[in-house]
C-alpha cells in the first residue's frame, strides 16, 4: 500500500453512543474507520439509558435557566472534582446536540404544539431533560447506529461486531511510545490478528461487572479498559463508582429503575412510626402489602430531609439515604435492603404515557404493576465516573480567580459560544497519556467528577464523540508522530503483539481441566471478586475493611494464576473471553480498591465512613493510578485539576438537617 | 455479523421474475380477485339454484317439487350460459389463463415460505397454512372439475358419464354418484367436491381479506379486523351457496334430474339447442 | 390489566404460575447444542436448582459454573448472546419451549413452575448455528441496508433543529422506532427461512422489522426524502409483495410495535409508488 491519507485509518472500539458518535463524525471527514465491538453496535449498553439527556433550551432560558448554569450544575453535582473547562464546552454543546438528534430523527417526545417535551431530572430545579419515551438511551443509540450503517454501505465504516480488544499495539514514537493498532479477536473464529490504524479510539463503557451484578450489560466488564491500562495508559479517579439509588434486585442483574420515575413524582418511602419527638422508628408491619399503610405511618425521608429538592437529590445523596435507613436503622421495607418509589398517586394513564418503558421492565421482572402497587428498589452500582485519563486543550474563557457558585436567575458570566471551554479540535482532547488512544464516553474519566448528574451520561458520550472525534480528524491528518502512518510501519511491530496475546490465550487454554474446584474455577472467581467489590467498595468504605478487600484482591489474583479453563474449544469459546476478562477486571478492581484507600475524605460517589467530610486542600485532585507490570499491581498518586472557573462550595443540596445520621462507621457488608 | 461483503450488495442481472417481481406477485393477487373470484360468486350462486330453483320459477312447474324445480332452473341457467352469453369460448380461455398463471405462481410463491404452526398455532398462522392446503387441493380440484365437466375425460369419472349441458344436472349427479345410484367411487368423488368447493371458498375469502393488506386498503388493526368480518360474512355465504349446490346435485336422483331436463328441453330452450356430443359440447365451467 | 400485559393469552396464563412456583425447586434444562457451524446438534440436560424470580439468563450462569449433565458428564458452559438483560438490546433471543423470545425475560416460575419440569432452549432456527444458542443475525442487519433506514442528514455539524412533529406522530414513530433488531418477528415468520449463501440476502425476504423501519423512515421529514428508494427495494424481489399475511410478527414481537399495520401501510405506499413510477417514465 502506498502511504497517502487514505491510508490513514482510525479505529473506534465500542459501539455505544461515543463510539458511533465519533465513528460518524470522522468518517463524514472521510477518513475510513474500523469500529470494533463485543456486540453487534445496535445491542451496545447505551441501549440501556432511560431517564433522557440535559440541555438548556428556549423554555428553561426564559425562566433564567443557561448553558452556564448547566455546566454549574454538572460541576456541583461532581462535588469540585471534575477538570472544569471540559465541561463548561460540554454544557455549552449541548442544546446544539439535542438539535442533531432531532434531526437524524429521534423521537423526543412532544409538547402539543409539536416542540421538544422536557421533564425534571435529579441535580436540578428546571426543565432540561430531553426524553424519547422510557428508552432515550435506546432511541439515541438507533440514530447514531443508522447514521454508521450509512456509513458502512458507502464503504466507509467497516465494522467488527463480535470481535474482541485484546491488546493496543505501541511503537516508538517522537519521545515516547505510540500506538499504531490494535490487536483484536475475533470471538467466533478466535483468530487472533492485529490491525493498523493512526489513533486508536476507546469508547468501551464502564466496568459495573467488577462489581458482579449491577445496572449494566453483560459486556461491560471494563476489560478493555484494563487492558489499556496494563499497557501503560493511566486510569483517573477509579473509586468514583456511582450507586444509582434505585434498581431492582435481580438474580442476574439489577435492573434500573430511571431516575425519571423520581422526576415525574416518584416518592421514596417506608413504613415507619413517628415517635413523639419527631423521629421515626422501624414499622411493625413494615412487610404488609403497602396499601394498608396508613399516610401518617409513611416515612418520605427524602422529602423531610431535602425540602427543595425532595425526592429529586442527586444519586449518591438518595443512595446513601436509602443505604441509611435500610442498613443503619433497620427500616427497609419488610426489614430488608429496599424501599418503596411510589408513582400510584399519578394518574395511570400519565404514567403509561411518559414512563411505560421503565414501568413495563419492572412488571415484566417482578410480576406487580407500579401504577397501582410500589416498587420496591435499593441501591446498584450503575456508572463509573472514573476511567481512562485523558488531558485537553482549555479554550479561551480564563477567569482570573474562579467564580462563586452560580445563583439561579442571576447574569451568567458568560455566552454559550463554541471554544469557551475547550479548543475545539486540539489534537489533544481527551487522549491519554499514550500518543494515540483516546478516551470517550464513560471510558473516559472527565466530566463527571466525584458523581454523575443524571441524563449527563448520554449527553458526555455524544458531546466526545462528536467534539474531539474532530480533534482524532486533526491528528490522523497532521499530527502524526513522524508523520508516519501505521500502514507505512514493519509487520514485525504487529507480529510482536500478536504472538504476545496468542502466548497468553496458549496459556490459559492449557490450563483446561472439567469439574475443577470453585478454588480455581474462572466464574467462582469472578463472583467472589464482584461481591467482595460490592461489599467494600459501593455505598459506605472505611479504612480497615478496604485494606481487607485489597488483601483478598492479592488472593483472588493467586487464584487466578493457578485456574483451570471448563471449556477448550477451538471455535467459539466464551469462557476463554470471559475468564481473560476476569484476569483484566481484577486489575481495575484493585485500582478502585487502592483509590478509595488513598482518598481519605468524602467526596460525591465516595463515601468513607472515617473520612466523613470533604478535604479540598488534599483531596480536590484527581486520583491517577498506574499499572506496574514488573509487580502486576497498581500504585496511586494525586493529580492537580482545573478549577479554574468555579470555586469550590459545601454540597448539600439544600440539606435541612445537617446533623442527622449519616451512614455510621461498620463497614457495609450488606449487597448493594 | 461484521462485514457484509460486497457480494451481498452487488447481485447478478436479475432475472425475470426479479425484475418484474412487483408486477407478477400483484397479478397473482389481481387474478385471484378478478377474473378468478368474480366467477367463483357468479357460478356458485348459480349452482345454489339447484337448492333453490323452484323459488325462482314463480310458481311455474309446481308439480317438480322442490327438487325438480331446482334441477329445472338449473338447467335454465345453464342453457342462458351456452346460449346467450357472447365469446363464451374466449371469456373461458381467459379465465383458464387467470387460473393457469395464479395456480402455477400461487405454488411458486407457497413453495417459498415454510409452515410453522406445529410452533405458532396462531390463529392468522392457521389460515396462512390452509390458504397454501386450499390452494394446492383447489388446483387439483379445479383440474378434475374443468377436465371431466368441460373437456369431457370422462375417463376420469366413475362410470365413465360424459357431461351433456343439456342435461347438466342429471349427468352432474350422475358423476358425483358414480353411476344412477351411489357407488363407493361415488361416494369418494362427492367427498372430493365436498372438500374441494369448501377449500377454494376459504381460500377465495381470506385471499380477499389479505388482498386488502396487500394493497394497502386496510391498514390499522381494526381495518382489518372490520374487514375480516366483511370477508368471514361472505365467505359464510359463499359457503352456504357452494353446499347447498352440492347437496342440490346429490340429493337430486339422476332419473328425477332427466325428467325436469326433458321438460325444459322440450320447452323453450329446446329450439336452439344442437345435438349434444360429449366432447364438443359448450358447456358450464 | 395493563397496556403492557402480553397480547398472547397463553403467556397470560403462565404469569399464573408466580405466584405457586416453589423456590429451589428443581427444573432440567434441556438444550440444543451444536459445536459449530456444519457440526450435528446434540441435546444436553442440565439440572438447576431455580431460586425464586430466576430467568433463564440466570439458570445458565448457574450451569457455567459447574456444567455436569443430568447424566454425570462433565461438559462445557453453554455459549449464549446476552447483553442488556432488561429486554432492550435484543441479544438474548432464543427458542424458549417452542417458541421465539427474549431468555433474560423468560422467568422460569412462568415455564416450569412445579419440581422436575424441563424447559427447552434451542438457538433461533433462521439463522445459521455458531455456537449452541448463538446464532449469526448479520442478515438483519444487512435488511436495514437494503431500505437504507437511516435519515439522509446533511452531516453533524450544528445546523438548527430538525422539524416539529406532532405528538400523535411522535406515538406512532416511538413505537416503530423502539425495534430492537432481536429477530422474533422473522424466527416466527413463515416466509422467512434460513439463506446461509450471502448473495440471497438482497432478493429473498426481508422480513417485517425491515419493512417496519421503512415505514418510519418514511415518516419523517427528512427521512422522507428517501422515500422512492425504499420503496423501490420493497417492491422488488424479497420486499412486502413477499408477506405471506400469516402475521405471526406481530403476535411474537415483544416490543408489540404494530408490524402487520406497517406491512399494510407499505404495501399502499408501493402501490402509489409503481403507479405513479409507471406514468412518469
Amino acid at each position: 500500500m502506498a502511504s497517502g491519507s487514505t491510508d490513514k485509518r482510525v479505529i473506534v472500539i465500542g459501539g455505544g453512543l461515543a463510539g458511533l458518535a465519533a465513528t460518524v463524525r470522522i468518517a463524514e471527514a472521510g477518513i475510513p474507520v474500523d469500529l470494533f465491538s463485543l456486540v453487534p453496535v445496535k445491542r451496545s449498553h447505551s441501549v440501556c439509558a432511560q431517564g433522557g439527556i440535559n440541555a438548556c433550551n428556549e423554555v428553561s432560558r426564559q425562566q433564567g435557566y443557561s448553558e452556564y448554569e448547566h455546566f454549574d450544575e454538572t460541576i456541583y453535582g461532581g462535588d469540585f472534582l471534575a477538570d472544569q473547562h471540559p465541561v463548561l464546552e460540554m454544557a455549552n454543546w449541548a442544546p446544539r446536540i439535542i438539535d442533531l438528534l432531532d434531526r437524524m430523527g429521534v423521537p423526543f417526545n412532544r409538547t402539543a404544539e409539536g416542540n421538544r417535551d422536557l421533564r425534571l431530572f435529579g441535580g436540578s430545579l428546571f426543565k432540561r431533560t430531553h426524553f424519547a419515551g422510557a428508552t432515550t438511551g435506546q432511541q439515541l443509540i438507533y440514530a447514531l447506529d443508522e447514521q454508521v450503517r450509512r456509513y458502512e454501505s458507502e464503504g466507509l465504516v467497516r465494522k467488527y461486531e463480535f470481535w474482541e480488544f485484546l491488546w493496543p499495539v505501541l511503537t516508538d514514537g517522537e519521545s515516547a511510545k505510540r500506538c499504531a493498532g490494535i490487536v483484536a479477536q475475533d470471538m467466533r473464529t478466535m483468530q487472533i490478528r492485529s490491525f493498523r490504524s493512526d489513533a486508536v479510539i476507546m469508547a468501551t463503557g464502564g466496568c459495573g461487572l467488577v462489581f458482579g451484578k449491577s445496572t449494566n450489560s453483560v459486556m461491560c466488564t471494563g476489560a478493555a479498559a484494563a487492558r489499556c491500562f496494563k499497557a501503560g495508559v493511566f486510569y483517573g479517579n477509579p473509586e468514583m463508582i456511582q450507586v444509582h439509588p434505585t434498581a431492582i434486585p435481580g438474580a442476574d442483574k439489577l435492573r434500573l429503575m430511571s431516575e425519571s420515575a423520581r422526576g415525574e413524582g416518584g416518592r421514596v418511602w417506608v413504613p415507619a412510626i413517628k415517635n413523639t419527638d419527631g423521629s421515626w422508628g422501624p414499622h411493625p408491619r413494615s412487610g404488609d402489602d403497602p396499601k394498608t399503610i396508613p399516610t401518617s405511618e409513611r416515612y418520605y425521608f427524602l422529602e423531610e430531609k431535602y425540602p427543595a429538592y425532595g425526592n429529586i437529590v442527586p444519586r449518591d445523596i438518595a443512595t446513601r439515604e436509602i443505604f441509611d435507613i435500610c442498613v443503619n436503622h433497620g427500616m427497609g421495607v419488610a426489614k430488608g435492603n429496599q424501599v418503596y418509589l411510589d408513582l400510584t398517586h399519578r394518574d395511570p394513564e400519565y404514567l403509561t404515557r411518559k414512563l411505560e418503558g421503565i414501568l413495563e421492565i419492572y412488571e415484566k421482572f417482578v410480576g406487580d404493576d407500579p401504577r397501582f402497587t410500589p416498587m420496591r428498589i435499593f441501591p446498584g452500582v450503575h456508572y463509573s465516573m472514573g476511567g481512562l485519563y485523558t488531558v485537553f486543550t482549555k479554550g479561551r474563557y480564563e477567569p482570573a480567580n474562579p467564580l462563586a457558585k452560580h445563583k439561579s436567575g442571576s447574569r451568567p458570566p458568560l455566552g454559550s459560544e463554541i471554544g469557551l471551554g475547550m479548543q475545539p479540535g486540539a489534537m489533544n482532547n481527551m487522549m491519554t497519556n499514550i500518543e494515540g488512544i483516546y478516551a470517550f464516553g464513560e471510558v473516559n474519566f472527565a466530566y463527571h467528577g466525584a458523581n454523575r448528574l443524571g441524563a449527563n451520561a448520554l449527553l458526555s458520550c455524544i458531546f466526545d464523540g462528536l467534539f474531539c472525534g474532530v480533534s482524532v480528524t486533526n491528528y490522523i491528518r497532521d499530527g502524526l508522530p513522524g508523520k508516519k502512518p501505521a500502514s507505512g510501519l514493519p509487520g514485525s511491530v504487529f507480529d510482536e503483539f500478536v504472538n504476545q496475546e496468542e502466548a497468553k490465550q496458549a496459556k490459559l487454554l492449557s490450563t483446561v481441566k472439567s469439574g475443577a474446584s470453585a478454588e480455581t474455577n474462572p466464574y467462582a472467581i469472578g463472583k467472589e471478586l464482584g461481591d467482595e467489590m460490592t461489599a467494600a467498595c459501593t455505598v459506605v468504605r472505611e479504612a480497615g475493611r478496604l485494606q481487607q478487600c485489597i488483601a483478598n484482591i492479592e488472593s483472588l489474583k493467586g487464584r487466578f494464576a493457578r485456574l483451570n479453563l471448563s471449556d477448550s474449544a477451538a471455535w467459539t469459546n466464551q469462557s476463554l473471553s470471559y475468564t481473560r476478562a476476569v484476569g483484566d477486571m481484577l486489575s481495575l478492581a484493585e485500582a478502585v480498591a487502592k483509590g478509595s484507600l488513598a482518598r481519605r475524605e468524602s467526596r460525591g460517589a465516595h463515601y468513607r465512613s472515617d473520612f466523613q467530610q470533604r478535604n479540598d486542600a488534599e483531596f480536590m485532585k484527581t486520583t491517577l493510578t498506574k499499572y506496574d507490570p514488573a509487580s502486576n499491581s497498581v500504585s496511586v498518586e494525586f493529580v492537580s485539576i482545573d478549577a479554574d472557573l468555579i470555586a469550590p462550595a459545601v454540597r448539600n443540596y439544600g440539606k435541612k438537617d445537617d446533623s442527622s445520621p449519616k451512614a455510621a462507621a461498620k463497614p457495609a457488608l450488606s449487597g448493594v | 455479523m461484521t462485514t457484509v461483503p460486497a457480494s451481498a450488495a452487488t447481485a447478478a442481472a436479475p432475472g425475470f421474475l426479479e425484475k418484474h417481481h412487483f408486477l407478477l406477485r400483484r397479478l397473482h393477487s389481481l387474478t385471484g380477485i378478478v377474473p378468478i373470484g368474480v366467477f367463483l360468486v357468479a357460478h356458485l350462486v348459480t349452482n345454489s339454484s339447484l337448492a333453490w330453483g323452484k323459488f325462482g320459477l314463480r310458481g311455474e312447474h309446481a308439480e317438480l317439487g322442490l327438487q325438480g324445480g331446482g334441477a329445472y332452473y338449473f338447467q335454465k341457467e345453464v342453457a342462458w350460459i351456452n346460449n346467450e352469453v357472447p365469446h363464451l369460448l374466449l371469456i373461458e380461455i381467459t379465465l383458464w389463463a387467470a387460473i393457469a398463471f395464479h395456480s402455477i405462481f400461487g405454488v411458486y410463491y407457497a413453495l417459498q415460505g415454510k409452515n410453522n404452526i406445529a410452533r405458532y398455532s396462531y390463529q392468522g398462522n392457521k389460515r396462512y397454512a390452509l390458504q397454501r392446503i386450499s390452494g394446492y387441493f383447489g388446483i387439483l380440484f379445479i383440474f378434475y372439475h374443468i377436465a371431466t365437466l368441460r373437456w369431457g375425460w370422462s375417463f376420469l369419472v366413475p362410470g365413465g358419464t360424459a357431461w351433456d349441458h343439456k342435461f347438466a344436472v342429471s349427468t352432474l349427479a350422475t358423476a358425483l354418484r358414480g353411476g344412477e345410484s351411489f357407488t363407493a367411487a361415488g361416494v369418494a368423488v362427492s367427498i372430493f367436491y365436498f372438500l374441494g368447493i369448501s377449500l377454494l371458498v376459504f381460500h377465495f375469502a381470506n385471499g380477499i381479506w389479505t388482498a386488502a393488506i396487500t394493497w394497502g386498503l386496510t391498514i390499522s388493526r381494526q381495518a382489518q379486523e372490520r374487514w375480516g368480518y366483511v370477508c368471514a360474512a361472505l365467505g359464510a355465504g359463499l359457503m352456504l351457496a357452494a353446499w347447498s349446490a352440492l347437496i342440490g346435485a346429490l340429493a337430486i336422483s339422476p332419473a328425477d334430474a332427466r325428467k325436469s331436463e326433458e321438460l325444459f328441453n322440450k320447452g323453450k330452450g329446446a329450439a336452439i339447442v344442437a345435438p349434444a356430443g360429449p366432447n364438443t359440447a359448450p358447456n358450464i365451467r | 390489566m395493563s397496556t403492557h400485559t402480553p397480547v398472547d393469552p397463553a403467556a397470560i396464563a403462565r404469569m399464573a404460575n408466580r405466584k405457586t412456583a416453589k423456590a429451589g425447586r428443581t427444573v432440567i434444562f434441556r438444550i440444543k447444542r451444536c459445536d459449530g457451524p456444519g457440526k450435528p446438534s446434540y441435546w444436553q440436560d442440565f439440572k438447576v436448582q431455580v431460586p425464586k424470580n430466576a430467568n433463564v439468563i440466570s439458570c445458565l450462569q448457574q450451569i457455567a459454573l459447574s456444567p455436569v449433565t443430568t447424566g454425570g458428564q462433565p461438559s462445557t458452559p453453554v455459549v449464549w448472546e446476552s447483553g442488556c438483560l432488561e429486554e432492550v438490546c435484543g441479544s438474548c433471543t432464543m427458542v424458549i419451549n417452542g417458541s421465539v423470545r427474549q431468555s433474560c425475560s423468560c422467568l422460569i416460575d412462568d415455564y416450569a413452575p412445579s419440581e422436575g419440569d424441563t424447559l427447552t432452549l434451542e438457538p433461533m432456527s433462521k439463522f445459521p448455528v455458531v455456537r449452541d444458542l448463538w446464532v449469526d443475525r448479520a442478515r438483519l442487519f444487512n435488511n436495514l441496508k437494503r431500505v437504507k433506514a437511516w435519515v439522509p442528514i446533511d452531516g453533524t455539524y450544528a445546523s438548527g433543529s430538525g422539524p416539529k412533529e406532532s405528538p400523535e406522530d411522535q406515538e406512532t414513530r416511538y413505537v416503530l422506532s423502539t425495534c430492537m433488531s432481536c429477530g422474533c418477528c422473522l424466527e416466527a415468520c413463515p416466509q422467512f427461512n434460513v439463506e446461509a449463501d450471502e448473495s440471497k440476502w438482497n432478493t429473498d425476504f426481508i422480513g417485517a422489522h425491515a419493512i417496519s423501519q421503512a415505514r418510519l423512515f418514511n415518516m419523517h421529514e427528512t427521512g422522507k426524502r428517501l422515500a422512492a428508494e425504499r420503496l423501490e427495494a420493497l417492491s422488488g424481489a424479497g420486499g412486502v409483495s413477499d408477506c405471506g399475511n400469516a402475521q405471526n410478527c406481530v403476535k411474537v414481537c415483544p416490543k408489540r410495535i404494530p408490524l402487520t399495520e406497517s406491512i399494510a401501510a407499505m404495501g399502499r405506499a408501493v402501490v402509489f409508488h409503481k403507479v405513479k413510477q409507471f406514468f412518469n417514465r
